[in-house]
C-alpha cells in the first residue's frame, strides 16, 4: 500500500469516524451487546456462541423428538424399528449419553479453550502501545494514563485499531471491568493487578459496565469507551493532561471560591488549583465528559446542578453527599465546572 | 393393612399399634422422633420459606417490570435478592428434598420402621428451623444480609458492610450447616445399615442412590462453607486477616472455599430430583428403568466429579491459563453422567407405556428445562464465552432453568406422585395438569428472555436499568413470566389443600408403583411395616410374590419385632440380618438442644461471648441428659 | 434369624459383649461417628489448604515482627496425643470382651495423659499470644491460631467425651456403653491424626 493511498484512506476514515461519533453521542451511550462485536476477540466469541446454539440446538431439538416419539407411541412398547431388545435400549443410552458427547465436547474444548481463548487473552507484556490503569472505585471508574498526568472519570479514549492494554484494579470492593462488544471481562481484585486486551475496529462509543456486585450502586457503575483515531486521541489526551481552565468571567470565579471553601475540594482534584481530595472522581476536565456519575445523569446544566443539590436522589447511596448549598452558590459552581473544559 | 383380614394378622398389628402409639397434640409434634412427622415438619416449613423466598423473587420482579423504576430501592433490592438466593438454595430446596422427602421416604423406601438416629433426626429438624429463623430475624428487624448469596469479601467485610446483615447472613448458615450434616449422616448410616434384610445394595432403589450420593456429598461440602464462614467472623469480629490483602491475607480464598462448596452443592439440588424422577419414571410408564446399574453409577459419579469444578464459577477471576483449562476440562466431563441419566430417562419413557397423569407431565417438564439449563452450562466451560457472560442474565437463566426447572419440577411431580401416599386421598388431576401447564409456560416466559438479556448485556444483580439498551421488553415478558409461574404453582397448592379435604380416598398403592411404600397404607403407620418386607429385586412392589409372603408372614407373626420400638440392622453390602435394634421414642431432648444451640448463635450475633458460653454449657448438660436413657439405636 | 441378637437385651457385661461379638456389621454408632469424623477431618483439610493458601501468597511467613514456631515442644506433644490411641485401643478390646474394670482403666489412664497435654498446650498458647496476636500478626497469626485453637477445642470435646463415658462405665457395661467405647476411640484416633498434621503445618515454616 502507498503512502498516499494510505494517508488518503486514513482521512477518510477519521472523517466517517467523526460522524459516527457524533452519530453515536447523539443515541447516548453506545451499545452493550456482546452480540454486537466490533473487534476480533468479541468476533471471536460471538462466532463460537453462535456454534455452540447451534449445536444446542440440534441436541435439544433430538431429545424433543425423542419424547415427542415417546408421546406417539405411549401405548406401544419397545422402540420403533428397533423393537424391545433390552440391550439395543441399553446401547442407545450409551451411544447418546457417552459416545456423542464425548466427541462434542473434545471439539468444544479444542475451539474454546485452545483457539478462541488465545485471541481474548491479556497482552502479553510490552505488545501493546498503550496501557491504561483502570481502577474501580464505588461506584465510578477512574482512568490514567500510565506516562501522562491524565487523569479522568468513566470515559476510556483509546486510538482506533490499536492494541491497549488496560490495567485493572481496584480501590475497595471487587469491580469487574466489561466491554462486551470490544472482549470478553475481568475482575478487579484486591490485591492482584489484571489485565485484558481492549481493541476497537472503528471509531465509536461502546458501553462498558460493572459486572460485579459492588454495593448499593452496583446497577450505576457504567462508563464508555471511546475509540477514535489516533491523532484526536492524542489532542483529547494533551488536553487531559493539561492542568485545569481557570475560570472565565465573574461567577464562575465565584464558583470557584464555593468549590475550594466548601467541602468539595476534600474529596475532588481539580488539577492546577489547591482541590486535591481523593474520595470522587478527578473533575479537573469534567465538562469535557459526556455523562455525570457513571453514566447516570448527562452532562448538561440542569442535570450537574440537580446532582450538586442532591446526589442521593439522583443515585441513592454514592458516597458524595447533599452538601445544602444555597441555589446561588449551586449556580455559580456549575458555571465554574462548565468551564472545566 | 390390607393384608391383615384374618384375626391373627390383625392382633399383631393391633399389638404394635400399641407399641408405637404417639403422642398426640401439639406435644406430640414438639417431641416426635417418627421419621415421617419430621418429614411433614420439614415440608410445611420448606413451603412457607419457598412461599417468602417466591415473593422475594417476584418483588425483584416487579421492581425491573421497566427502566428506571423505584418498587425498590437499592438497599431493598440487594436485600431481598440475597435472601431470595440463600432461601431458595439452603432452606428450601435442600431441606426439602432430604428433610422433607428423604426423610418420608427413604425408610419406607428401604422397609425400615425409622431412621437410625430418630432423635438426632428430629434435632436435624429443630436446628434446621432455628436457623431459618435466625435468618429471617435479620430481615424482619432491617439487617438483612445484602452482598448476595455468595458474598463475596471484601464487600462483605467490616469495612464495607458494617451493620449486621452479614453477621446474620454467616451465623444463620454456619447453624443450618450444623442441621444438613446430621441430616446426611443420619441418611447414609440408614442406607447403610437399616435395609431390609435382603435389600443388597444393588436391589436398592436408583431413588436411594441419589439420596447417598447427596449424602456423601454433603458430608464433604459443607466443610468449606463453614471454614469460609468462620474465617469471615474471625475477620468482622476479632479482627483477623484471612480475607485482608493489606495483612497477609487473600480475597480469592473466600472465593475459592465458599464455590469448593458452592459446586458440589448444586448437584446436591439437583440429585434428589434426579432420584425423585427415577422413582417417578418406571412407575407411570410401566417399566423398569433402563441401564440401571449406569444410572446408579451416574449418580454418584456426578456427586464425586462435582468436587473437582469449582474454579468454573471464577473463571473472570484471572487465574493462571493452566488451572482455567483444568477446571474447563472437568466441567466438561461431568457432563457425561447427566447425559447417562438423561438419556436413560427419555428411553424409558419411550419404550415403555407411559400415561401422562400429573407426576409424569412434571417429569417430561423437568427433562426438557433441565435440558436447556444444561445445555446452556456446558456452554460456560468455554472459558471465553464463559469471561463473556458470567455475572450476567444468561447465568441466572442456566441457573433457574436448571434449579427452578430442573429442582422444582421433580419436587412438586414428587408432591403430587406420593400425595395419596401421605394423606390418602387423591388430587384433582385436571387442576393438576392446568397447574403443570401454567407453570412450565410460566418459566418458560420469564427465564428464555433471560439468556436474550444477558447476551445483549445485561449483567445481573442490578437494582434496575437504563433505557435505549434494548432491555426493556425482555424484563417486561420475564416479570409478567413471573406471575404466570406464580400463579401456577398457587394453583398446585389450591389443588392439595382442597384434596385434603375432598380427595376421593385411595387405597395403599393407586398407581401399582414400584417402591416398597406402596406396600403400606396410606398414611403409612407409626411402625411403617407390620411385617418387615421380603426383598428380592429393586422393584420390591412388583414382586407380588413376596408381598404375598408378607402378608403370611404377618397372620404367623413371624418378622413383626413386637417387643418395643424394634427395627432390624443389616449388614452393609448384602443386607444380611444382623441385630435387631430398639430406636427411642419421643423425647422432648431434641427440641431443647435446639434452643440451646439457638441461644449460642443469638449470643454470638449480638457479642455477648461469655453468655454465649454459658449456653455452650447447658447444651452439653442437655447432651448429657439425652444420652440418659439407653437406647438400642447404636 | 436365629443368629440375629437384640442388642437391647444386653445390658450386662457379659451379654454385651456376646453382642459385640455375634454382630457381622459395624455397628450404626460407629458408622455415625466415622461419617462425623469425615465431615470433621474434611474440615481441617480445609483449614490445612487455607494455610498454605496464604503461605505460598506471602513472601514474609510468619512477617516481622513474629518469631518462627519453635519444633521440638510440639512434636513431642503431637507424639503424646499419638501415643494416647494405645490405651485407647485397648479399652476398646477390653469392653467388647466385657471386662469394665479394664475398659474404665485404660480410657482413665488415656484421659489422665490427654489433659496434661491439654494443660502444656494451653500454656504454650498463652505465651504465643503474648507474643503475637491475631490482630497484628497479619493472615499468618490468622491462621496459625485458628488452626491451633481448632485444634485444641476437639481435644477437649474428647476430654469430655472420655469423662462422661467413665461416669458412664461406673455402673457397669452395656451393648449401647460397648458402642459409646469404640465410638470415642475413633474420635482420639482422628484427634492424634490430625493433631499431626496440625502440628506439621504449624511447624513447616521453621523447617
Ligand atoms: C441444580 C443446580 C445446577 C446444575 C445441575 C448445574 C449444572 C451445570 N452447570 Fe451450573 N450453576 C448453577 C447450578 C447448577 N448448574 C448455579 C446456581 C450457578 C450460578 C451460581 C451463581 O453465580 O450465583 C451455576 C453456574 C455455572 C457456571 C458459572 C457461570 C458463571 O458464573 O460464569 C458454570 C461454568 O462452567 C456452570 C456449569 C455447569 C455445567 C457444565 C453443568 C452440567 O452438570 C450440566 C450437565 C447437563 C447437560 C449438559 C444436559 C444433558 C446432556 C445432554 C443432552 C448430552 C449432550 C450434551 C452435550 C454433548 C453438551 N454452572
Ligand atoms: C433454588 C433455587 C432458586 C429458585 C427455585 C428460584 C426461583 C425464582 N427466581 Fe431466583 N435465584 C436463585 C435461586 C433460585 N431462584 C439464586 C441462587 C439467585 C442468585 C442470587 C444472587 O445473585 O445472589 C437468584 C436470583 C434471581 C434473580 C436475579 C436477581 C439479580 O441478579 O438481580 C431473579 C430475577 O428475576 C430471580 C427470579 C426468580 C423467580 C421469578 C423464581 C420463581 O421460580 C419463583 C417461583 C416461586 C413462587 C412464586 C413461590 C410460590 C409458592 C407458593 C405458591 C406456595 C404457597 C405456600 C404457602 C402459602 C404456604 N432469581
Ligand atoms: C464526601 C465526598 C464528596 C464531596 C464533599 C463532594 N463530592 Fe462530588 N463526588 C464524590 C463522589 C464519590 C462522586 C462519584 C459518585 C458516583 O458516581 O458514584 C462524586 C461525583 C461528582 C461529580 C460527577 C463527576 C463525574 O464525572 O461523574 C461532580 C460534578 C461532583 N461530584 C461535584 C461536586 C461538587 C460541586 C461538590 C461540592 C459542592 C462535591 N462534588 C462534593 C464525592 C464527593
Ligand atoms: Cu462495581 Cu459492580
Ligand atoms: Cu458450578
Amino acid at each position: 500500500m502507498s503512502v498516499r493511498r494510505a494517508r488518503r484512506r486514513s482521512a477518510l476514515r477519521s472523517a466517517s469516524a467523526a460522524w459516527l461519533v457524533v452519530a453515536l453521542s447523539l443515541t447516548g451511550c453506545g451499545g452493550q451487546s456482546a452480540l454486537t462485536p466490533h473487534s476480533g476477540p468479541a468476533r471471536d466469541i460471538d462466532k463460537l456462541w453462535w456454534w455452540m446454539l447451534a449445536a444446542a440446538a440440534i441436541g435439544f431439538f433430538g431429545a424433543i423428538a425423542m419424547l415427542a416419539v415417546a408421546w406417539w407411541r405411549r401405548r406401544k412398547e419397545g422402540l420403533p424399528w428397533l423393537g424391545e431388545r433390552e440391550e439395543t435400549t441399553n446401547s442407545l443410552v450409551i451411544v447418546f449419553g457417552i459416545a456423542v458427547p464425548v466427541v462434542v465436547l473434545v471439539s468444544l474444548f479444542v475451539v474454546a479453550n485452545l483457539v478462541v481463548a488465545k485471541s481474548t487473552e491479556a497482552p502479553a507484556a510490552g505488545t501493546t502501545q498503550l496501557s491504561i490503569n483502570v481502577v474501580g472505585r464505588q461506584w465510578f471508574w477512574e482512568v490514567r494514563y500510565p506516562g501522562s498526568p491524565a487523569v479522568t472519570a468513566n470515559e476510556i479514549h483509546i486510538p482506533v485499531r490499536t492494541r491497549v492494554n488496560v490495567i485493572a484494579t481496584t480501590d475497595d470492593v471487587i469491580h469487574s471491568f466489561w466491554v462486551p462488544e470490544l472482549n470478553r471481562k475481568i475482575d478487579m481484585i484486591n490485591g492482584r493487578t489484571n489485565r485484558v486486551l481492549l481493541y476497537a475496529d472503528k471509531p465509536g462509543v461502546y458501553r462498558g459496565q460493572c459486572a460485579e456486585l459492588c454495593g448499593l450502586q452496583h446497577a450505576h457503575m457504567a462508563f464508555q469507551v471511546i475509540a477514535e483515531p489516533a491523532a484526536r486521541f492524542r489532542r483529547w489526551l494533551a488536553n487531559m493532561a493539561a492542568p485545569a481552565r481557570a475560570p472565565q468571567g465573574a461567577a464562575a470565579q465565584q464558583g470557584e471560591q464555593v468549590f475550594m471553601t466548601q467541602q468539595c475540594a476534600s474529596c475532588h482534584t481539580i488539577r492546577g488549583t489547591a482541590a486535591d481530595g481523593r474520595i470522587g472522581p478527578d473533575l479537573t476536565h469534567v465538562a469535557d465528559r459526556r455523562t455525570l456519575a457513571a453514566l447516570t445523569i448527562p452532562n448538561t446544566r440542569p442535570e450537574l446542578i440537580s446532582w450538586i443539590r442532591d446526589p442521593q436522589r439522583i443515585k441513592p447511596g454514592n458516597k458524595m453527599p447533599a452538601l445544602g448549598l444555597s441555589n446561588a452558590q449551586i449556580n455559580a459552581v456549575a458555571d465554574y465546572l462548565a468551564g472545566l473544559r | 393393612m390390607a393384608a391383615s383380614a384374618t384375626p391373627q394378622a390383625q392382633q399383631h398389628v393391633e399389638r404394635l399399634e400399641r407399641i408405637w402409639a404417639e403422642r398426640t397434640g401439639l406435644l406430640g409434634w414438639l417431641t416426635t422422633t417418627d421419621h415421617k412427622r419430621i418429614g411433614l415438619l420439614y415440608f410445611f416449613t420448606t413451603l412457607a420459606l419457598l412461599a417468602a423466598a417466591g415473593t422475594e423473587a417476584l418483588l425483584m420482579r416487579t421492581q425491573l417490570i421497566g427502566p428506571n423504576k423505584d418498587v425498590l430501592g437499592p438497599h431493598a433490592y440487594n436485600e431481598l435478592m440475597t435472601m431470595h438466593g440463600v432461601t431458595m438454595i439452603f432452606f428450601v430446596i435442600i431441606p426439602m428434598t432430604t428433610g422433607a422427602f428423604g426423610n418420608y421416604l427413604l425408610p419406607l423406601m428401604i422397609g425400615a420402621r425409622d431412621m437410625a438416629f430418630p432423635r438426632m433426626n428430629a434435632l436435624s429438624f429443630w436446628l434446621f428451623l432455628a436457623s431459618g429463623l435466625f435468618i429471617y430475624t435479620g430481615l424482619a428487624t432491617g439487617s438483612a444480609p445484602d452482598a448476595g448469596w455468595f458474598d463475596y469479601v471484601p464487600l462483605a467485610s467490616s469495612t464495607f458492610s458494617p451493620g449486621r446483615g452479614i453477621d446474620f447472613y454467616a451465623l444463620g448458615l454456619i447453624f443450618n450447616t450444623v442441621a444438613s450434616t446430621a441430616t446426611a449422616v443420619n441418611f447414609i448410616v440408614t442406607i447403610f445399615k437399616l435395609r431390609a434384610p435382603g435389600m443388597s445394595l444393588n436391589r436398592m432403589p436408583l431413588f436411594c442412590y441419589a439420596f447417598l450420593a447427596v449424602s456423601f456429598a454433603l458430608i464433604f461440602a459443607l466443610p468449606a462453607l463453614t471454614v469460609a464462614l468462620i474465617f469471615l467472623e474471625l475477620d468482622r469480629r476479632l479482627g483477623f486477616h484471612f480475607y485482608d490483602p493489606s495483612a497477609g491475607g487473600d480475597v480469592l480464598l473466600w472465593q475459592h472455599l465458599f464455590w469448593i462448596f458452592g459446586h458440589p452443592e448444586v448437584y446436591i439440588i439437583i440429585l434428589p430430583s434426579f432420584g425423585i424422577a427415577t422413582s417417578i419414571i418406571p412407575t407411570f410408564t410401566r417399566r423398569k428403568m433402563v441401564a440401571f446399574p449406569l444410572v446408579a453409577l451416574a449418580e454418584l459419579l456426578v456427586a464425586f466429579i462435582g468436587f473437582g469444578v469449582w474454579a468454573h464459577h471464577m473463571f473472570a477471576v484471572g487465574l493462571p491459563t493452566v488451572a482455567t483449562i483444568y477446571f474447563a476440562a472437568a466441567s466438561m466431563i461431568v457432563v457425561i453422567p447427566s447425559a447417562i441419566q438423561l438419556f436413560a430417562w427419555i428411553m424409558t419413557i419411550l419404550t415403555g407405556t407411559p400415561s401422562f397423569k400429573t407426576p409424569l407431565l412434571w417429569i417430561v417438564g423437568f427433562i426438557v428445562t433441565f435440558l436447556v439449563g444444561g445445555l446452556s452450562g456446558i456452554m460456560f466451560a468455554a472459558i471465553p464465552f464463559d469471561q463473556q457472560v458470567t455475572d450476567t442474565y444468561f447465568v441466572v437463566a442456566h441457573f433457574h432453568y436448571i434449579i427452578a426447572g430442573g429442582a422444582l419440577f421433580p419436587i412438586m411431580a414428587g408432591i403430587f406422585y406420593w400425595f395419596p401416599k401421605v394423606t390418602g386421598r387423591m388430587y384433582h388431576e385436571r387442576a393438576g395438569q392446568w397447574s403443570f401447564w401454567l407453570t412450565f409456560i410460566g418459566t418458560n416466559v420469564t427465564f428464555f428472555p433471560m439468556h436474550i438479556v444477558g447476551l445483549i448485556g445485561m449483567p445481573r444483580r442490578q437494582y434496575t436499568y437504563p433505557s435505549g439498551l434494548g432491555w426493556n421488553g425482555y424484563n417486561l415478558v420475564e416479570t409478567l413470566g413471573s406471575y404466570l409461574l406464580a400463579v401456577g404453582l398457587l394453583v398446585a397448592v389450591v389443588n392439595l389443600v382442597v384434596s385434603l379435604r375432598k380427595g376421593a380416598r385411595v387405597g395403599n398403592d393407586p398407581w401399582g408403583g414400584d417402591t416398597l411404600e406402596w406396600a403400606t397404607t396410606s398414611p403409612p403407620p407409626p411402625y411403617n411395616y407390620a411385617v418387615i418386607p421380603k426383598v428380592s429385586s429393586a422393584y420390591a412392589m412388583w414382586d407380588r410374590e413376596d408381598r404375598e409372603e408378607d402378608a403370611r408372614r404377618l397372620a404367623r407373626g413371624e418378622r413383626t419385632l413386637q417387643q418395643g420400638h424394634e427395627t432390624p440392622a443389616s449388614t452393609v453390602l448384602d443386607a444380611d440380618w444382623d441385630e435387631i435394634l430398639d430406636m427411642p421414642a419421643d423425647s422432648p431432648w431434641p427440641i431443647t438442644l435446639a434452643a440451646a444451640t439457638a441461644g449460642i448463635f443469638a449470643m454470638l450475633l449480638l457479642g455477648h461471648y461469655v453468655t454465649a458460653a454459658v449456653f455452650g454449657a447447658i447444651a452439653l448438660l442437655v447432651l448429657v441428659a439425652w444420652h440418659g436413657q439407653e437406647p438400642q439405636e447404636a | 434369624m436365629s443368629d440375629v441378637t437384640r442388642s437391647v437385651h444386653a445390658t450386662t457385661p457379659a451379654a454385651a459383649a456376646r453382642v459385640a461379638s455375634q454382630r457381622r456389621a459395624l455397628p450404626n454408632g460407629w458408622w455415625g461417628a466415622a461419617l462425623l469424623v469425615a465431615t470433621e477431618a474434611t474440615l481441617f483439610a480445609c483449614l490445612i489448604a487455607s494455610y498454605f493458601y496464604l503461605y505460598s501468597y506471602t513472601t514474609k511467613w510468619p512477617p516481622p515482627g513474629v518469631e518462627r514456631p519453635s519444633v521440638a515442644l510440639p512434636l513431642v506433644l503431637a507424639a503424646v496425643l499419638v501415643a494416647t490411641c494405645v490405651p485407647m485401643l485397648l479399652a476398646v478390646r477390653a469392653a467388647r470382651a466385657g471386662r469394665v474394670g479394664a475398659t474404665a482403666g485404660w480410657v482413665a489412664l488415656a484421659l489422665a495423659v490427654q489433659a496434661g497435654y491439654l494443660a502444656v498446650q494451653i500454656v504454650e498458647l498463652k505465651d504465643d499470644l503474648d507474643s503475637f496476636s491475631p490482630r497484628t500478626g497479619g493472615a499468618y497469626a490468622s491462621a496459625y491460631y485458628t488452626l491451633l485453637i481448632a485444634h485444641h477445642a476437639h481435644v477437649l470435646l474428647g476430654i469430655l467425651m472420655s469423662a462422661w463415658l467413665l461416669t458412664r462405665l461406673a455402673s457397669g457395661l452395656t451393648n449401647y456403653r460397648v458402642v459409646a467405647t469404640r465410638v470415642i476411640a475413633l474420635y482420639w484416633y482422628f484427634v492424634a491424626a490430625v493433631g499431626v498434621a496440625v502440628t506439621l503445618t504449624l511447624v513447616s515454616p521453621s523447617l
